[in-house]
Formats: structure tokens, C-alpha cells, sequence
């Protein structure tokens, strides 16, 4: 996902965190898991620490749950504001919030850093209680299960009884998938946005030469590497990279063109930035690596490639076979890491399956990035799904 | 209720007839959801829908219909033969670009294949391009040529035509008259306004 700058051009508003549709200040909590937990490795780690964000309130029969899973460089932050100096709020504001698609009058939102995560969630750079320093490769190898076995324990602890859905772009499509699959009674509906239920090469391509700039980075040093420091120049040339991948073409194209910097001359004999697409990927790189673990990078993109439900059962359909939830998969036209032809394959494989399941494409020029899109359609989409009764009320009116 | 309204009713009623209860329904063309809606109700079926457009598949989700997006060919060779105990082509195949190679993979994922469509070779029909000479517009077609869609409009003849063609069993046929309420007993080709076909593998 992009950490844009607000763009230069936006009107001088009052204090944004105190819109009427805006969760306002929130809190980040820590949810401490206490016991051993083995991941499908058949690793182990003496307890671990998922950081959260919660939005509205859990009703009374705590079945107003609605989880919102984050991708690859995301976090548990989605909503509101840290602070009223915060020049942007949680990275799916445009989506959640009182009276927004998703709801938070209606509905209790829940968004955690994933296990293997570096924003306050325990990962690779969290410190190894048996050596007193931080993990590093030592950590054990994540899944999407992994991180939703943690995530289940973190709603488990809140009291959630069931999830009135699960939702989540890109990785967090994988992480709704697994959550319908594991917990089937406990998982009423599901979210899947530009996502797919097994990379390609090619986007298993990308994520590899994203390892390469880290771990060729000598400062790497296997992992071992202390806090401030680590592969820096290599982990911003994996995101600079990456960036490109989450966006379009035409998106870039429209965004940047051929458009020089001012400090840029019209002749320019060197190789400092001179176009502003240039300068952007700079800022992108060096913005990532002052909130990124180079460590987590490695471990959560292996486990964006490792992801494919339909391995181990055959089949997609048969993988999807224990699922109860009603689906809704989002697919995006302009998206060609996660192209809609991955989504559809989600939503005919749930069909197949006998599941509930419908498919919606977008026309954007956003790419990958698009399902963070300001869209009424996209939001009306999500709130008709979230929101509709469940008796069908036949209406002859046209 | 507007006479279009009812109109639409008469041609789901039909429809909803000839479904089994709880079976497993898809619908080509399924615009808003109206049909499946009526069906999901009234039949308690499982329902899927296929559409090419947004707002329409948006609107399917929100009345809690299951709705897929995309070409319905390539949405039924996604699935095994028979997987779907009856697919419905309700006023949709006089649009299609390919019509007999929907209606065949329509019998093949499909157990029943329901086709409805307004018949061409009505004589108001008939009447109304002699002498007005102009496109056909009725309560249903009501807008001029520049402002419709591209359409292949069939008569009962050449539906008939098409099955004896591709060796297709008709189940069941409902004829209905200008009304589209009342059977229509005698010539069909001539004094049908609407027409319903149930097709099977031979």
C-alpha cells in the first residue's frame, strides 16, 4: 500500500479527526498471548504480542464483530487518528467510521498487526526472551494460518462469539479466506478484495527480487542486525520496487507523466532525480524503511507466496468446502499483481463449492492500491453486503 | 401495480411454476435480482445470478442474492455438467451474441434450461412494423432505436425452428397472449406476446 503524502492540493479543513463520519482518536492496545504458540511449522514460541485497534462497540450478544485484515506492509491502524497533529489517518479511513461503509455505529471493528509484523506485534524484530535479543531469522516461519490462529486467540480474549464478517485487501483477502476455512461456524461473512488464492510466478518474481535487495544488502548480516540500523538501502529498493507493482500504467502515468522536478532543468546531466516519479519511489523507499522491519519484510512476503489454501486439499473447492460465510470478492480491472481473473477464480471456486459467493469488478486506473479507492460504488457494494437484512423481502418495484 | 409491472409478475409466476422447490437456479442475465429474489422467496431456491454490470450486481448483493459479474459463457464453463438443477434465460436471449452457444452450455451445466422471451412474430407486432414501419416498441421495449440496445429479436417459429435444429427436448411450453397472462390455445406464432420454453438434453 502507498503512504502518500495528503495531496497538496486538499482544501484547509477543520480538524479532520473531528468529522461527524470520523472514529476520532483512537488508542492502540497490546494483546498478550501468554502460552506457547506452535506455528505449522512445528515451531514454537513462548507467547507473542498482537498490537490492535478497535472502532464502535461490541453488542450484547457479541455478534457485531467485523474484522478488517491488513496487507503486506499495513497495520492495525485503519481508522482515525493518533494524534489531532497526525497529518493522515489509519491507512482504510475513507471506508470505516460512523454513518462509512463499514459502520461503526453498527458494527464493532477489529484490526490487528499480523503475528510476524514489526508495528508493535511480535516478529522478527521483537526480542527472544531466551537470548535477550531480537529474533531475527531465528523467528519461526509464519503463515496466513499462523496469523490467523493469533488473530482468533485476540478475538477470543475480546469476547467475540462470531464475526459478522472478515475483510481485507490483498493479503488481508488471504487472511478472510483462512479465517472462513478454520473457523467456518464463527465466520458469518467475508470480504475479499483484490486478492488471490495463489500467486503467480510473476508476483512471486516481485517478492523475490524484494528479498534479494535485503538479504544482498550487506548490512543484512544473515538478520542479525540492531534496531535502528539493518539493510536499509536494500529494504527501500524492495519497496521502491514493489511500489511500482501496486499501482497501473495509466495511474502512473496520470499521476506523474513525464513531469520534471522544478529543482529539475530542462538538460540534466546527472542521475539525481529529475522526473517526479523519481522522487516519489525515493520518498516511498525512505519513508518505508523508517516503519518497516527488513526481517518482517522477508517473513510475511514468504508467506504471501506460500499462500495456497488448494494445495493441500486438491482443489480449491474442496479447500473451501468446510466455509459458511456468504462471500463478496472484489476484483479490480487496472490490479495486475492480483489480477481480476485471481478473483474471479475465488468466487467461481466458492460457487463451485455450493457457497454463497458473488463477484464485483471495478473499472479504476489505481492498480493493485485500487481497493484503498474513494469509490461510492465500492462503498455502497460493502455496505449492501454488510448491512442487508437477512430475510429476503420480494419488492415488485423496479 | 403499472401494467409493466405486472407484466414482469405474469412472467415470473410462470417461471416459479416450473422451478422445484430448494433447487439449485441460475440466473443468465440477472439484472437487479428481481427474479431470484421472487425465486429465493417463493421456492426457497439457491440462487446465483450473472450479470456484466456493476450496479446491477451491486444491487443483487445488497438484497443478499448471490451475483456474479462477468460474461455468462465464461461463468458457465467454470462449472461441471449439470451442476445447476435449472438455468433461466429470461428476456435476455434476444441479446446475446451468441445464442445458441448459450442455450447449449446452458444445457449442459444445467439439468432444465428455462428460456423466456417476448415473441417477435405477435401480429401486433407484426401490424405495428407494416404499418408504422418503424421498431417495434411496446410495454415492455418502450424505448426508440437509438436509445436501445443492440437486439436479435425471435419469433415463436424460429425458437421452435432452433430446438428442432439442435435436436433440443421442450419440456413444457407456455404461450401467453397479448396480455401475457392468458394461454394462448392456437398459433402461436401469431397471437403469442410472450413465450416460455422448458429445454432439455435430448
Amino acid at each position: 500500500m502507498s503512504d502518500d503524502a495528503p495531496p497538496p492540493n486538499a482544501p484547509a479543513q477543520g480538524p479532520r479527526h473531528l468529522a461527524e463520519d470520523d472514529v476520532g482518536i483512537v488508542r492502540p492496545r497490546d494483546y498478550t498471548h501468554a502460552e506457547p504458540f506452535v506455528f505449522k511449522s512445528g515451531q514454537t514460541i513462548q507467547g507473542f504480542t498482537l498490537r490492535y485497534e478497535t472502532y464502535g462497540t461490541l453488542n450484547a450478544t457479541r455478534d457485531n464483530a467485523v474484522l478488517v485484515c491488513h496487507a503486506l506492509s499495513g497495520d492495525h491502524h485503519c481508522a482515525g487518528w493518533h494524534s489531532p497533529s497526525d497529518t493522515k489517518p489509519g491507512w482504510w479511513n475513507n471506508l470505516i467510521g460512523p454513518g462509512k461503509a463499514v459502520d461503526t455505529r453498527r458494527f464493532f471493528v477489529v484490526c490487528a498487526n499480523v503475528l510476524g509484523g514489526c508495528q508493535g506485534s511480535t516478529g522478527p524484530s521483537s526480542v527472544d526472551p531466551s537470548t535477550g535479543r531480537p529474533y531475527g531469522t531465528r523467528f519461526p516461519f509464519v503463515t496466513i494460518r499462523d496469523m490467523v490462529h493469533a488473530q482468533k486467540l485476540l478475538l477470543d480474549h475480546l469476547g467475540i462469539a462470531e464475526l459478522h464478517a472478515v475483510l481485507g485487501g490483498s493479503m488481508g483477502g488471504m487472511t478472510a479466506m483462512i479465517f472462513a476455512i478454520e473457523y467456518p461456524q464463527f465466520t458469518r461473512r467475508q470480504i475479499i478484495m483484490a486478492s488471490t488464492a495463489n500467486e503467480s510466478a510473476q508476483a512471486i518474481a516481485f517478492n523475490e527480487v524484494g528479498r534479494q535487495a535485503i538479504m544482498q544488502d550487506p548490512a543484512w548480516n544473515n538478520g542479525d542486525y540492531p534496531r535502528d540500523g539493518g539493510p536499509r538501502v536494500g529494504l527501500a529498493i524492495a519497496r521502491m520496487m514493489a511500489h511500482i507493482t501496486y499501482l497501473s500504467d495509466a495511474g502512473m502515468d496520470r499521476k506523474f507523466g513525464r513531469r520534471k522536478r522544478e529543482s529539475a532543468g530542462g538538460e540534466s546531466y546527472t542521475f539525481d532525480a529529475q522526473f517526479e516519479v523519481e522522487s516519489y519511489l525515493r520518498h516511498q523507499g525512505q519513508s518505508f524503511i523508517n516503519r518497516f522491519d527488513a526481517n518482517s519484510y522477508l517473513y510475511i512476503t514468504r508467506a504471501i507466496d506460500q499462500f495456497d489454501p488448494a494445495r493441500a486439499s486438491g482443489t480449491l473447492e474442496q479447500a473451501f468446502a468446510p466455509v459458511q460465510a456468504e462471500s463478496l470478492v472484489v476484483g479490480f480491472t487496472s490490479d495486475w499483481l492480483f489480477p481480476p481473473e485471481q478473483n474471479r477464480s475465488i468466487a467461481l471456486a466458492l460457487l463451485r463449492a455450493g457457497k454463497r459467493a458473488s463477484y464485483a469488478e471495478l473499472s479504476t486506473d489505481l492498480g493493485h492500491d485500487s481497493f484503498l479507492l474513494e469509490s461510492a460504488d465500492l462503498y455502497a457494494l460493502v455496505r449492501g453486503f454488510l448491512e442487508r437484512s437477512e430475510t429476503y423481502v420480494f419488492d415488485f418495484a423496479i | 401495480m403499472s401494467r409493466l409491472v405486472e407484466k414482469r409478475t405474469v412472467d415470473m409466476e410462470v417461471i416459479g411454476k416450473w422451478v422445484e422447490p430448494q433447487s439449485r437456479v441460475l440466473d443468465l442475465g440477472c439484472g437487479r435480482g428481481e427474479l431470484m429474489a421472487y425465486l429465493v422467496q417463493a421456492k426457497q431456491v439457491y440462487a446465483t445470478g450473472v450479470d456484466l454490470d456493476f450496479a446491477r450486481i451491486s444491487a443483487c448483493v445488497a438484497r443478499g442474492l448471490s451475483a456474479y459479474q462477468g460474461d455468462m459463457t465464461d461463468f458457465m464453463r467454470a462449472f461441471p455438467d449439470r451442476h445447476f438443477d435449472r438455468v433461466i434465460c429470461s428476456r435476455t436471449v434476444h441479446e446475446l451474441n451468441d445464442p445458441a452457444g448459450v442455450i447449449l452450455e446452458a444445457l449442459r451445466v444445467g439439468t432444465a434450461v428455462t428460456v423466456g422471451f417476448v415473441n417477435h412474430g405477435f401480429w401486433k407486432n407484426r401490424v405495428d412494423e407494416l404499418f408504422r414501419g418503424r421498431k417495434v416498441r411496446n410495454a415492455v421495449y418502450t424505448t426508440a432505436w437509438h436509445e436501445s440496445r443492440p437486439a436479435n429479436p425471435l419469433s415463436v417459429a424460429d425458437f421452435e425452428d432452433f430446438c428442432r435444429l439442435k435436436s433440443i427436448r421442450v419440456a413444457r411450453r407456455a404461450h401467453l397472449l397479448g396480455d401475457w397472462r392468458t394461454p394462448c390455445g392456437v398459433m402461436p406464432n401469431l397471437f403469442a406476446g410472450y413465450a416460455l420454453y422448458d429445454l432439455a438434453r435430448a
